[in-house]
């Protein structure tokens, strides 16, 4: 079983990156093709849908030129843009089928490409970077082939690609959600990031703390959090370690399966590298794989041990915001999972250095880390701490990057009727807010032919999206019911006076 | 694999068709397809980065600039127009015929109708000179450059200033003003002809069609249809009917589903001149021309351009009834009934585009749509209003060939046209083509009841009066909300918040759904400039098709309140609401608020709706 396999069958799934700035010219198109999904589509069908796109940016510039093609809405297929570096497009193309619940809002399909570009710089840097650094293309073909396929091996469920669809619109990819402490307990993690930042003497480090899937605490800008936190939830937490019990969290619900992780260990896609348009990636070393599955355990001393960079080699990402590159060390005690970043530049000795700062942690955080751990367990609601009675909700905060929402079990009682309102409705504050330079202030209720009140409230940067089903049927009852939940759940930023 | 054709492979359909441009391009369909693709990569020019981006810069937010920038050339290209006009006669008539002959519920060809006119494409030849008379006129409605200047008091003085015809004929697709317009439609044929377009000459927008239906046939050639293309602010909607392929270029904030459903009435337009048997035309020659059969009909589109930023129908697929007492409506329906038992088969009695009494032949119904096609083909083309006979005497009436899309849209029925005055006019359908005579008696005798009973003063007194008026809402003085059991008595201000109606009202639509018919109330202030009342439909298109969603709807309530307004929308198996209030009216309030204007509307329903006098099921 490799790569092959996923593309056969009902797979219905098209996904590829290409530079407008390499192949102009006839004969070399090939060369725009960075990547393409599934890899074993002949090239004149790669060209085909390369073609196709490459001609509507254009096309679209004409009338357009501040904001290309962002989407090609077909009676079969949505096709799906996002321009993740200057003429470095990627475009996803899915098939849409109603009897198979094929339903998505655009948005949050971007959102998924958004995620794995993100996700990509993280740990290789720019693609354009990459090129640059080997005009031919060999370097970042040989990177992006296997980071994307093992990207979308984590949507690979029942035999093909579970997109996020209606069923997830009370989700936002690309936020964080965050745990919400007591204040003790926050006081306790305090202590505890003053002390993780200063475990590498006077170099100054950064921290990420989790518990569960959910952030703690963090010293990143909101955007390097939301891409290393997405990557703790995919790969580091204890419910990503223990992936065979599926994750609770509701970004991740049902993605990662045994089936997928039995397969993934034993196959390597890299495999099937004759396929790649360029075929010299191997001459360009060894390259890492930082999403592959099931690559992490928890060694002795509490730290996250991976042979992905190597035995013994610690992995390193590149912080978005000031351009640096760290280390970084996963530190886990229960359910508690610590990420520790120590600037690259300040390591002189490589892993002698790493070693000793783990040595400190281990020296002066365990204590600290046990408590914070015992006072958080013992606040800990479960599951459904966020679950609201009678509301299935979704709050983003658009500053902090981050969102909450009623737990997946809670939102999936809703009816399909209900679900798919909802999803419509988000796609029409989408377009409100793609239309509007400021932030939006609007609000929504939508009584359904089902009678689910499907709500969709925006204020300052801040939005939530509601479905009530069961509720009253008066109009005045159901913005009742959102002023208090907004008075309660939300220091009144939804409130109406 | 759904797209597994690949480009270098093309199928069937690619090849099926001729090459429509032999001069521009003498490849196959397929590969010009590539080539279109292709050169739309290499040959995106720098113009549209740098250089003329400046140029325009300071026209931006002042389309007459622009305008009288162009003003020149524009005299040029449309004293084109006109003698294109003119040299097209023969031509279109030759055609015409020939679309009759293939034509089974039309008569033999070469049987000219006894008509004192000729027939609706001539007279069309008026409109195109008004065409050239309106270049000059203040530019409005979509007309303006995106962008354009939000400047309330000016846009008001437009709309008295809007004129049907075609403008900036002088622009194409190199022109950064032309770019720069906020909506474009375009008729094409499939392979690639231009056949209509908004803003500029089709016949230099040839190489610009060719890369529409290079987009359209690729994708199709991947076994799929293409519907949008999101860009930025910017909306691509597809329509394709037949051989007939629509696109809409917009950057106005409006739906995809109304997008659509503006190139369904565009194409309905289209049918209406000239019947679906056109399709045939293209069967035997892809390269077939359709442009001098559409010659002199741009006031009839541009009318109904402009009738989708202001005429509710285009969107509620409903008519709207002129209001009249009730004794007076039935009167005229009777004499229009009798009319239609002598063999018409529908009469209509119109006031500019409301209706002011109907009938139709046992079984024979007319779909809204055909309603609002109908009146625009008659209301634009000037040749209805005033045509000179043979004697070149001065007459109102006309005798034209016309297809109901919705009711038939192979068949050519024969119309016959006479205005009472500007504004009002009958309309006696017929699927005789030797019949003038005999509606020009039918339509003696309508004129005589008209006159007994006085109806056109009438008819006259109710334009000056207007529809209904929020103001006139009575005021509930009452401080209790609607719904007591909330026990929240809310303290709501006696006086209205902002002007217009009670609590805030500025506007309401009443949809009957079993009568398909609407009644909107006058704008009041604040809404009172052209480009409010746009806008404000605007919104009410979004609530509609946020309402009426494929698949899911339509939902019952919807409660919608952004920065510009308070919308309430209620849809009951009986009708539908749709209100408009100050952004910071009272919900409660503005629930009360609705109901009251549902019972007024149901207290004055026989003035303001045609009762069902006539025996249609709609």
């Amino acid at each position: 079983m490799g790569m092959a396999s996923m593309s056969s069958g009902s797979e219905s799934l098209r996904l590829c990156v290409f530079d407008l700035r390499r192949g102009q010219h006839e004969g070399q198109e090939l060369d725009k093709i960075l990547f393409f999904y599934p890899p074993d589509l002949t090239f004149s069908t790669q060209l085909s849908v390369i073609g196709l796109s490459e001609g509507l940016i254009t096309f679209t510039r004409l009338f357009s030129p501040e904001a290309a093609c962002e989407v090609i809405e077909a009676e079969r297929h949505s096709h799906v843009f996002y321009e993740a570096e200057p003429d470095i497009w990627m475009v996803m193309v899915v098939e849409k089928n109603k009897e198979i619940e094929a339903v998505w809002r655009i948005d949050a399909l971007r959102r998924v490409l958004k995620e794995v570009h993100s996700l990509f710089v993280m740990f290789q840097g720019s693609i354009r970077a990459l090129l640059e650094k080997e005009p031919t293309g060999g370097l970042i073909r040989s990177h992006l082939y296997p980071f994307i396929t093992d990207y979308l091996n984590d949507l690979f469920v029942c035999k093909k690609h579970q997109l996020p669809s209606f069923r997830e619109t009370l989700t936002e990819r690309g936020t964080v959600q965050m745990l919400t402490l007591a204040r003790d307990a926050a006081l306790e993690v305090q202590s505890l990031v003053g002390v993780l930042d200063s475990c590498a003497g006077t170099v100054r480090c950064h921290s990420v703390i989790l518990f569960h899937d959910l952030l703690v605490s963090t010293t990143l800008s909101p955007d390097d959090t939301v891409d290393l936190f997405a990557f703790s939830v995919m790969r580091l937490t204890t419910n990503a370690l223990s992936s065979g019990t599926s994750s609770w969290s509701y970004l991740r619900k049902g993605s990662v399966t045994p089936q997928i992780s039995s397969r993934s260990t034993s196959v390597l896609p890299l495999g099937s590298g004759g396929t790649l348009p360029s075929g010299n990636g191997s001459s360009t070393g060894r390259v890492i794989r930082p999403l592959q599955q099931d690559k992490w355990s928890k060694g002795k001393d509490g730290f996250l041990v991976t042979d992905i960079w190597g035995i013994d080699a610690t992995p390193t990402i590149l912080i978005q915001k000031t351009q640096e590159r760290f280390y970084f060390l996963t530190y886990q005690y229960k359910s508690l999972t610590l990420v520790l970043l120590v600037p690259t530049a300040a390591i002189v000795n490589g892993e002698l250095d790493i070693s000793f700062v783990k040595q400190q942690v281990i020296e002066n955080a365990s204590a600290k880390i046990l408590k914070v751990e015992e006072k958080l367990s013992k606040g800990w609601g479960g599951e459904n701490a966020y679950h609201v009675s009678g509301y299935r909700y979704l709050l983003v905060d658009n500053d902090m990057e981050v969102s909450r929402a009623s737990p997946a079990g809670k939102v999936a009682t809703l009816a399909k009727e209900s679900l798919l309102a909802l999803n419509k409705l988000r796609e029409e504050v989408d377009t409100e807010k793609s239309r509007s330079k400021q932030e939006k202030d609007m609000e929504t209720c939508i009584r359904a032919k089902n009678n689910t009140w499907v709500i969709a409230r925006l204020n300052r940067g801040k939005e939530l999206y509601m479905a009530l089903e069961k509720a009253s049927e008066t109009l005045l009852d159901a913005t009742d019911s959102v002023q208090r939940f907004s008075n309660r759940y939300c220091s009144g930023a939804f409130s109406m006076d | 694999m759904a797209t597994s054709d690949s480009s270098s492979s093309p199928s069937s359909s690619g090849t099926e068709f001729a090459d429509p441009n032999p001069s521009t391009d003498p490849e196959t369909n397929s590969e010009r397809v590539q080539s279109q693709l292709e050169s739309m990569n290499l040959s995106q020019p720098s113009e549209v980065s740098d250089g003329s981006h400046t140029e325009f810069s300071g026209g931006d937010d002042d389309d007459n600039d622009v305008a009288s920038a162009n003003g020149n050339e524009g005299g040029v290209s449309n004293g084109g127009l006109v003698s294109e006009g003119v040299a097209g006669i023969s031509g279109e008539e030759e055609i015409e015929v020939s679309l009759r002959a293939e034509n089974p519920v039309e008569m033999e060809a070469g049987e000219e109708p006894p008509s004192p006119t000729s027939s609706g494409y001539d007279g069309e030849r008026g409109s195109s000179g008004g065409a050239t008379s309106t270049y000059k006129a203040d530019d409005v409605s979509e007309d303006e450059i995106r962008e354009a200047n939000v400047d309330g008091d000016t846009a008001s003085q437009h709309e008295a200033a809007w004129l049907p015809g075609k403008r900036h004929v002088d622009e194409d697709d190199a022109s950064m003003s032309w770019r720069k317009r906020k909506k474009h439609f375009f008729i094409l044929s499939n392979s690639g002809k231009p056949i209509y377009s908004r803003y500029g000459d089709e016949h230099k927008l040839a190489g610009f069609s060719a890369t529409l239906q290079a987009i359209i046939s690729f994708v199709e050639n991947g076994g799929d249809r293409v519907n949008l293309i999101k860009a930025g602010k910017h909306q691509v909607v597809f329509l394709v009917k037949g051989p007939i392929y629509l696109v809409c270029i917009s950057c106005t904030d409006e739906t995809y589903e109304y997008l659509r459903g503006q190139l369904d009435l565009l194409y309905g337009q289209m049918i209406l001149i000239l019947t679906k048997s056109i399709d045939r035309c293209f069967e035997k020659n892809a390269k077939f021309d359709m442009t001098p059969l559409l010659g002199g009909t741009d006031a009839v589109f541009s009318s109904l351009v402009h009738s989708f930023s202001w005429n509710p129908a285009t969107f509620l697929h409903a008519y709207t009834c002129l209001p009249l007492p009730y004794a007076l409506r039935q009167a005229t329906g009777t004499i229009l009934q009798d009319v239609c038992a002598s063999g018409v088969l529908f009469s209509l009695l119109m006031c500019r585009h409301k209706v002011v009494s109907l009938a139709g032949a046992q079984k024979a119904s007319l779909h809204p749509d055909d309603l609002l096609l109908l009146s625009n083909f008659v209301m634009s083309s000037e040749s209805f209003r005033q045509v000179l006979n043979i004697l070149s005497i001065r007459t109102s009436e006309s005798f034209s060939p016309i297809c109901l899309p919705r009711y038939n849209a192979q068949a050519f029925l024969h119309a016959y046209v006479h205005f009472f005055d500007d504004d009002t006019y009958v309309i006696l359908l017929t699927t005789r083509s030797d019949a003038f005579h005999h509606l020009k008696d039918c339509r003696v005798r309508i004129e005589t009841v008209l006159l007994k009973s006085n109806i056109l003063s009438v008819v006259q007194r109710s334009i000056a009066e207007g529809g209904m008026r929020v103001e006139d809402l009575p005021i509930d003085r009452r401080r209790r909300s609607s719904t007591a059991n909330q026990g929240q008595d809310t303290a709501v201000p006696e006086v209205s918040v902002g002007t217009g109606g009670p609590c805030g009202l500025w506007h309401f639509m009443y949809r009957s759904i079993y009568l398909d018919q609407y009644i909107n109330s006058e704008f009041s202030p604040p809404v009172t400039s052209h480009r409010q009342q746009k806008s404000l439909y605007r919104a009410y298109q979004k609530l509609y098709a946020s309402m009426h969603v494929k698949g899911l709807g339509p939902h019952k309530t919807q409660y919608r309140r952004d920065e510009n307004y308070t919308l309430l929308c209620w849809v009951t198996p009986d009708f539908e609401l749709y209100a408009a209030f100050d952004p910071l009216a009272d919900k409660a309030m503005a629930i009360k608020i609705c109901n009251q204007v549902c019972q007024r509307v149901k207290d004055v329903e026989n003035e303001v709706f045609l009762q069902g006098a006539s025996p249609f099921s709609w």
